[in-house]
């Protein structure tokens, strides 16, 4: 690997993210049929489906109850500026691009060994059954440098639909860009650091956020309290 | 992890390839062995491998690029491995054209090139695993060792076997002392990896998403109602529940079995049904402990899932 110019990324805001999913459904939507598609479904609308995903959202909860906070993780390839996945390719089909560091797997050369995925700590490589290679995040290279496309349009699907506003894309090593400052004044973390590989993609945390209640509505004799209490007591609707 | 069928019996194929030819070779420089004794050696060496070579590919979405698996070679320990048995493969057989040709001593460089590359591409097999930092079960030098004695003692079995059928009493007297040292390392060395199982520290979901470890942590939701490539491969649910059933019947077949008929015979003479069962049984046994090798092995990426 030669001197990395650049480092293009994700960063998502875990305090907006609500877990729509929509960001991993905009990616299937456009990987399916761009450049790097199709990304097979097996069983669409049978009682398994099963298919291949870039992008997949899983949610945690975090603390003990009554205080817990949900947390949303849409989780992508994170394009490793150390990626254990890339040496251990025995034909060189994964790669990391020398000008933007994209992690990309070169499809012609991959022979479907899957020692790639057992080298990814975050389990962000699929193996597409039908076409027999591995798949993975391209961070839409198709669109980004697409100059077909008008300049804001010039950006990964996921964050281009994300309705929340929790995704940003940009180059993390740019000063001057948008993912950098983010990172910078929001306290930008990466996922499994005892895992050594520096992912590029980083998440803002969550800010803990304390809803005060007004005494009032807590009161015995309120009204809706009282409908909310005979409801979830099965009394009469 | 999954156990790739495919891949178990390229082990064993290689195992019994690289072992014999390697037990064979070092009988013949220290005691000298007839000729026919050699040749048939490697054409059974030549075959084994090719059929591990064969069995392999299955593992390959795609056979017929798996040329291009020597491209990485100054990385990838599954390119060395590659490169190393295709190399030690091709060796064998020109030995083996040649000595059954031509009245010449030279094919003996090809045969100490064949065994130092039929050891490099163990090696490399067992780098594999070994260097696979996210899955800790496999990440340790007793799991290269392991791999290495495998090898040694499924060759040396079946050298014993093949000694014995030439008429080399003596020397399969040799070669079963070797074999038997070596399925009691063996034991020794899969004992350890066991125990070591149990007490490593494997990083938790709070390592994975980066929390302070004092937050309690827990999946609600995996993303989708059913499994995907990443809960299938790196977790074997039906392998979880077999493998305290089927770890038992591994130790006894691989070891206990071998370890009592090869005394028996170094004891009380050799006959060569004893030699066949002793062989059979470390060759069915090293399947089902190559098997839940991988069921044992514990990916970092299940904590994402809840699954470790
Ligand atoms: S997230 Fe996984 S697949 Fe992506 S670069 Fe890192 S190790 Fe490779
Ligand atoms: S599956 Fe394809 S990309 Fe992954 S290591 Fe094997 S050849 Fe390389």
């Amino acid at each position: 690997m030669g001197t990395i110019m650049g480092q293009l990324a994700l960063v998502i805001d875990l305090n907006t993210c609500v877990g729509c999913h929509a960001c991993a459904v905009n990616c299937k939507e456009w990987n399916t049929q761009a450049e790097f598609g199709p990304l097979s479904d097996f069983d669409p609308y049978g009682e398994k489906p099963s298919g291949v995903w870039y992008n997949r959202i899983m949610t945690y909860e975090i603390g003990n109850y009554p205080h817990t906070q949900v947390l949303h993780l849409p989780k992508s390839c994170l394009h490793c500026q150390d990626p254990p996945c890339v040496p251990v390719c025995p034909t060189g089909a994964t790669f990391k691009r020398e000008k933007d560091g994209i992690v990309l797997v070169n499809y012609d050369d991959c022979i479907g060994c899957k020692l790639c995925s057992w080298n990814c700590p975050y389990g962000c490589r699929e193996f597409d059954e039908a076409d027999k290679v591995m798949k993975k995040c391209t961070l839409c290279i198709d669109r980004i440098y697409d100059e077909a496309l008008p300049p804001e349009q010039r950006q990964p699907a996921c964050v281009l639909t994300c309705p929340a506003k929790a995704r940003f894309f940009g180059d993390i090593e740019d000063p001057e860009s948008e993912a950098y400052k983010l990172i910078k004044e929001r306290n930008g973390f990466i996922l499994f650091p005892s895992a050594d590989t520096k992912p590029a993609n980083h998440y803002l945390p969550k800010v803990e956020t304390k809803v005060e209640v007004d005494d009032n509505v807590l009161k015995p004799d309120n009204p809706i309290f009282l409908e909310v209490l005979s409801r979830h007591k099965g009394g009469n609707r | 992890m999954h156990p790739p069928i495919s891949l178990i019996l390229f082990f064993l194929t290689a195992g019994l390839s690289i072992g014999s030819f390697t037990g064979i070779f070092l009988i013949d420089l220290i005691k000298g062995l007839n000729s026919n004794v050699i040749l048939i050696t490697k054409l059974i060496a030549t075959a084994l491998i090719g059929l591990g070579a064969f069995s392999a590919s299955f593992h390959l979405g795609h056979k017929m690029r798996a040329w291009k698996a020597i491209k990485r070679f100054n990385t990838s320990w599954l390119s060395r491995e590659a490169v190393f048995s295709g190399i030690f493969g091709f060796l064998l057989f020109i030995s083996f054209l040649i000595q059954l040709s031509y009245n010449t001593k030279a094919y003996i460089i090809l045969d100490i090139l064949a065994v130092i590359t039929g050891w490099l591409s163990a090696f490399s097999t067992a780098m594999i695993y070994t260097s696979n930092r996210f899955v800790p079960d496999w990440n340790t030098s007793l799991n290269t060792l392991y791999f290495l004695n495998m090898y040694g003692f499924l060759g040396t079995s079946l050298a014993s076997l093949i000694l014995y059928l030439n008429g080399n009493v003596e020397s399969t007297k040799i070669m079963l002392i070797i074999a038997l040292s070596l399925f009691i390392v063996g034991l020794v060395i899969r004992v350890a990896y066991n125990v070591r199982r149990y007490i490593i520290k494997l990083p938790t979901l709070n390592d994975a998403l980066n929390l302070p470890q004092n937050r309690e942590v827990k999946v609600l939701d995996k993303g989708s109602t059913t499994d995907n490539y990443c809960t299938t491969e790196f977790y074997y649910k039906k392998g979880k529940k077999l493998l305290p059933s089927l770890l038992p019947p591994a130790y006894i077949l691989t070891f206990a079995v071998p370890i009592m008929l090869l005394i028996t015979c170094i004891a009380k003479g050799t006959n060569t049904s004893f030699l066949a069962l002793s062989l059979m049984s470390a060759t069915v046994g090293s399947f089902i402990e190559r098997w839940c090798f991988f069921v044992e092995g514990r990916h970092v990426q299940n904590l994402y899932y809840g699954l470790l």
